[in-house]
């Protein structure tokens, strides 16, 4: 039920008259935001993926439609148009797209079929970025039909077909980028001072201090309503606190952990925005031995004791302990905003006498009472893996911890650095995780980590089902029905318990009051910042230069 | 000196005898108070909320886990008390010899100690410390102790030599060596109970270090484990409730305050200069 | 004096080398993956695992790349940030050491100012009311994490009073073609808190070694008699007792030099202060080996010459340490 409404809140401020407000905003105004890291490369470098630069990227660079308000990947009437003015199906496999006449490269040149078909080749060269080229798969050819149209064959008639062809990879401005290999943009001028076809440009850039974008008065979808946005990186989650306490920021990217989030929450100058988030948290259990993963695991090859495991803690409490109130449990691999597509198999909840009772019918009982349950001589004890520097995930393993050591399961947490547990992840040397993931807003993407074919790729617990590969795989490749067959995969993967599912975060984004027609885009928080104004007669000092 | 003369001489002067006293009363507390105390593990009412102020139940508050502040305190002092004796016993005493070595022996043996030290001074110590612990999946707390004590001394070895170069040139040292004194006893009678005041002093800063760089390796998965408390993780997993519940994070940064002092006092006891002061 | 000042060069020199091989091997000894932070919380397929470790040259064997690093350094080239997606370590380091510089050789100023004033001030009156205060004050100050003072002091000054800003090296949104008295002011400004933070939490370690150097000075026969011979207080002081326990400050001096090149990692962050300490934790946190390579070599050379500095000094200062004798 909190789903829906949920939408409606976030969504609901586009249905202010865009009029209204837009007319009264006559200065120029400032946008100043705090974010934990600076972007890298603000230009789309497909090889690579690195949110901060996205975030700054989606202001300089349009792609062409944007999701629409339900964030759907498959209905095709939902998207907003940007770049693209339309787009007509030819035929089941094939999307004409039409430019917008107006658009325009910020040097004067226009936008052309030729940025469209520049940008998507090189996404689709494996030799440049193998993991676009994997989701670009389907499409078989781009080509340029004149200088406004562009042709988009595909290899099978499939639901996601416009989603593909917009959602990762923006024009790029060939006429400037043709000469420039890909892997030496990081030394190319143009990294620092690219050329967009947005809203904004980068008027200033003074590495580690700051990156102040300004508006394009030219941008063809309309002038933006604020003239300037600021970054301001500040590494400490602390720091970013104390920007807001002092009114030196409008708006802080993440505050990371609820007590920070306590201490701004009554501040009467922001506006919370709940945004849902693209990441989910859980828990794999390697289903192969650590030492030797040819072997099956010792503990967890058991089915009914990972599911005890999961009904001994209570996640509603532990994630929104980390995560905060909005937070939604689910209980397969689905973040919050993929969980708008697909309904979530029935609720493990909390059942501590339940778990005890299944642990014993499988063998597990404290038969040398030392306070931890053991079969044939084998405690019930494993190691809890996680990234040491996650303030939010090392809080809910102490929790985890502490709940299973009540119901005689001996955990050992180890906290190891994050290049290490993504060394002992991908290799398999550890009992349980403790993962953290972004989604694309599409379930297509489940198939890395959750199919046999994942295994000694992403797929890290050696989960393996031919029954939810098959419904991935026809889910992939059919045109109506493709979100049930999602759906049913998701459900099938949940009744295995193969990982304990943990936090779908919602986060909860301050944005000074100020701020008016306020979208906070879940894929990229501001990318939507030029539709804002500033409502009149609140403007403060630094709104007027 | 003989064992029963340095201890009298602590106990005689009123500092050493208060530092006696602190440390002695934490070392007992750290040792039975966690039986008198609530469960340091134990996470009450999470669901509740925790971070709740000092009361009577819970006499200096409960943490973010709701977990008893005093009880997380008293047990976190075994493993920082542990840790900061251990690793700065061994730290000092490598420095001291490898400093008095340097310092006294000088020509090549000097060259290449100092060298050394040099080169491992350039090595960010976190690579050190990486280098000892990364390979064990758990790190148990004497290879704890040793990593860091080990990675500690290069500093301390600089600054004797430097104190023991100054007092070579000194007129009572020259003198017992124009006197036919052999080295031992001059390593043992003059330049020893000399290089005393520095080494007294890095041991005292050294306690503190340490118990901090704890905090920063447990930061990083290398300290003290979880769920174990130790007053250098707790101070850091409560960093950022130092305004918002200031009890979780002063209780252990003050004990920490204490044990340094108590450390300063004896050591400033013990190495004051027998002859009488000046005027 | 020339062959030995020779010599202590080419030791210093084998020292660099020595300590620059044995960084690098330390560095690929270390477990953990430099790919890690690339995919940025998304799956990474193998495909593209083995694509990057070829671009970085990580599929070369070690000595190679060992090889590799020296040839390119001594051309000035450090090599490209893999964590940076091939930004040239050299430009990294350049954004980021002014910053670092500053605060750096600002800090380490004062906290050598104060420290010895307040060592100097407690031995001259050893045992006395001060004496105790002052050094419990430094003790309890020294003890305290930098984050921590950090985050009171901005909590205080900033926030709640508005003495100075919350962060930051300039006002973000300083007009920069504004004067250059407005903008040398605003740095000042922006320098107070970090500059404060880094020199209470370590003047304490400078004043406690100034004290005992100074004590086990002013017990010297030669102090004696120049007390004796009547010259005056002060001069006995600063002449005569200072002088003599010039050395191991020196040394003490040689070993926080770092500080003006390596930053102070929780202090930067706190403060988001654009310095080289941050990048260098988040190179060694991401395994990003050029950029580790590039700030350590430039830190072990800062090392390596404040501790050849220190032993010079010393020996210029005090006469009966020189090797001609």
């Amino acid at each position: 039920m909190t789903r829906p409404l949920l939408g409606l809140a976030l969504w609901g401020s586009l249905l202010i008259p865009r009029a209204a407000l837009g007319q009264a905003s006559v200065l120029p105004g400032t946008l100043v935001i705090a974010v934990a890291r600076e972007a890298i490369s603000p230009v789309p470098t497909l090889w690579a993926s690195d949110h901060p630069s996205q975030e700054v990227s989606d202001l300089l660079f349009l792609h062409l439609a944007d999701l629409g308000p339900t964030l759907s990947t498959t209905d095709e009437s939902s998207f907003v148009p940007r770049l693209a003015r339309r787009w007509t199906r030819r035929d089941p496999q094939t999307l004409i797209f039409e430019l917008d006449p107006r658009a325009q490269w910020q040097d004067g040149v226009p936008v052309t079929a030729r940025d469209v078909v520049f940008a998507l080749e090189r996404a689709r060269n494996p030799n440049l970025s193998p993991q676009l080229a994997a989701l670009l798969g389907r499409i078989d050819r781009v080509t340029a039909r004149d200088n406004h149209r562009v042709e988009i064959h595909y290899r099978l008639a499939y639901a996601e077909q416009l989603y593909d062809a917009v959602f990762h990879a923006p024009p790029l401005p060939a006429h400037l980028l043709t000469g420039v290999a890909p892997e030496s943009l990081a030394t190319a001028p143009f990294r620092s001072r690219p050329v967009g076809n947005g809203p904004y440009s980068i008027t200033r850039w003074e590495p580690g201090k700051i990156l102040e974008l300004t508006a394009n008065p030219a941008f063809f979808l309309g002038k933006p309503g604020i003239h300037r946005v600021v970054f301001l990186p500040s590494p400490d989650p602390e720091t970013r606190v104390n920007l807001m306490l002092a009114g030196e920021v409008d708006a802080v990217e993440n505050l990371y952990s609820l007590p920070n989030w306590h201490r701004v929450e009554a501040l009467p100058a922001f506006h919370y925005y709940p945004v849902p988030g693209l990441g989910v948290v859980y828990s794999v259990f390697n289903q192969r031995d650590p030492a030797d993963t040819s072997r099956p695991h010792p503990i967890f090859t058991d089915p009914v004791v990972r599911q005890a495991l999961v009904q001994l803690l209570d996640r509603e409490v532990l994630s929104r302990a980390a995560y905060g109130n909005l937070t939604e449990v689910p209980d397969a691999p689905v973040s919050a905003v993929l969980g708008r597509a697909i309904t979530l198999p029935p609720h493990l909840a909390v059942d501590t006498s339940l778990s005890r009772r299944h642990l014993a019918a499988s063998g597990w009982l404290d038969h040398d009472e030392d306070g931890v349950l053991d079969k044939n001589g084998r405690p019930l004890a494993f190691a809890l893996m996680v990234p040491s520097v996650s303030a939010s995930r090392m809080a809910m393993a102490a929790t985890m911890q502490e709940a299973w050591r009540r119901a005689g399961v001996r955990v050992q947490v180890e906290p190891v650095e994050p290049p290490v547990y993504v060394e002992r992840r991908n290799a398999g040397r550890f009992d349980l995780d403790l993962y953290s993931v972004i989604q694309d807003p599409t379930p297509s993407g489940l198939a890395q980590s959750w199919s046999c074919a994942g295994i000694g790729g992403s797929n890290a617990g050696y989960f393996c089902d031919p029954v939810v590969d098959t419904l991935l795989a026809q889910a992939g490749r059919s045109l109506t029905a493709s979100h049930r067959l999602y759906q049913d995969a998701v459900r099938r993967l949940a009744e295995d318990v193969p990982a304990i599912f943990l936090a779908a975060p919602v986060n909860s984004v301050p944005v000074h009051r100020r701020f008016a027609n306020v979208v906070l885009r879940p894929e990229s928080f501001w990318a939507a910042v030029w539709q804002w104004r500033i409502l009149p007669g609140a403007e403060l000092e630094r709104d007027r230069r | 000196m003989t064992t029963d003369g340095w201890l009298r001489q602590l106990w005689l002067r009123p500092a050493g005898r208060v530092g006696v006293i602190l440390l002695v009363v934490m070392s007992l507390t750290a040792a039975i108070g966690p039986a008198f105390l609530p469960d340091p593990l134990a996470q009450p009412d999470l669901a509740q909320g925790g971070l709740r102020p000092p009361d009577q139940i819970h006499l200096l508050g409960t943490d973010y886990h709701s977990r008893d502040v005093m009880a997380r305190v008293v047990t976190g002092a075994r493993v920082s008390l542990a840790v900061a004796f251990g690793a700065v016993l061994l730290s000092i005493t490598l420095g001291g010899m490898v400093g008095l070595a340097a310092g006294y022996l000088g020509s090549w043996i000097d060259a290449a100690l100092m060298r050394l030290v040099d080169a491992a001074l350039a090595i960010p110590r976190l690579f050190l410390l990486l280098i000892m612990v990364a390979s064990m999946e758990r790190i148990p707390l004497w290879l704890l102790i040793v990593a860091i004590g080990a990675t500690g001394w290069f500093g301390t070895s600089r600054l004797v030599r430097a104190e023991v170069r100054r007092l070579r040139a000194m007129d009572f040292v020259r003198s017992a060596e124009a006197l036919g004194a052999t080295r031992r006893r001059i390593l043992a009678r003059h330049l020893l109970p000399n290089v005393l005041g520095p080494l007294t002093v890095a041991t005292t800063l050294a306690v503190g270090d340490v118990i901090l760089l704890e905090a920063g390796l447990s930061f990083l998965g290398l300290g003290v484990q979880p769920p174990t408390p130790s007053w250098g993780g707790m101070i850091m997993e409560n960093k950022s409730f130092l305004v918002t519940a200031p009890w979780t994070s002063l209780a252990p940064g003050l004990a920490i305050v204490i044990a340094v002092v108590a450390v300063n006092l004896i050591g400033e006891s013990l190495h004051q200069d027998p002859a009488p002061p000046l005027s | 004096m020339i062959r030995w000042l020779a010599g202590r060069l080419l030791q210093t020199l084998a020292t660099y080398a020595l300590a620059v091989t044995l960084l690098f091997i330390m560095m690929r000894l270390t477990p953990g993956d430099p790919l890690a932070g690339l995919s940025d919380e998304r799956p990474l397929p193998a495909e593209a695992r083995e694509l990057l470790r070829r671009r970085y040259r990580l599929d070369q064997p070690v000595l190679t790349q060992y090889a590799d690093f020296l040839a390119g350094a001594l051309r000035g080239d450090l090599g490209v940030s893999i964590a940076q997606h091939g930004r040239p370590v050299t430009a990294l380091i350049r954004e980021r050491l002014p910053a670092t510089l500053l605060l750096g050789t600002t800090a380490l100023a004062a906290m050598f100012g104060i420290g010895i004033a307040v060592g100097v001030l407690q031995a001259t009156r050893a045992g006395s009311v001060t004496d105790r205060v002052l050094g419990i004050l430094s003790l309890t100050a020294y003890a305290t994490p930098s984050f921590w003072l950090g985050l009171v002091l901005t909590w205080a000054l900033a926030i709640e009073w508005h003495w100075f800003p919350v962060a930051f090296m300039h006002a973000p949104l300083l007009d920069p073609d504004a004067g250059w008295w407005v903008r040398l002011t605003d740095l000042l400004w922006h320098l107070v808190l970090p500059v404060t933070t880094l020199t209470l939490v370590s003047f304490g370690a400078v004043a406690r070694y100034q004290r005992a150097a100074m004590l086990e000075a002013l017990g010297l026969g030669a102090i004696r008699t120049a007390r004796t011979k009547g010259l005056r207080d002060r001069s006995i002081l600063w002449h005569h007792a200072w002088r003599n326990s010039v050395g191991p400050m020196l040394a003490l001096f040689g070993l926080w030099l770092p500080l003006v090149v390596a930053g102070s990692v929780f202090v930067e962050s706190v403060y988001a202060w654009p310095g080289l300490g941050t990048l260098a934790a988040e190179s060694i946190g991401s395994r990003d080996y050029p950029v580790i390579m590039g700030v350590a070599i430039l830190v072990s050379a800062v090392v390596i010459g404040g501790n050849l500095l220190a032993d010079l000094l010393h020996g210029w200062l005090d006469p009966r340490l020189r090797p001609s004798q």
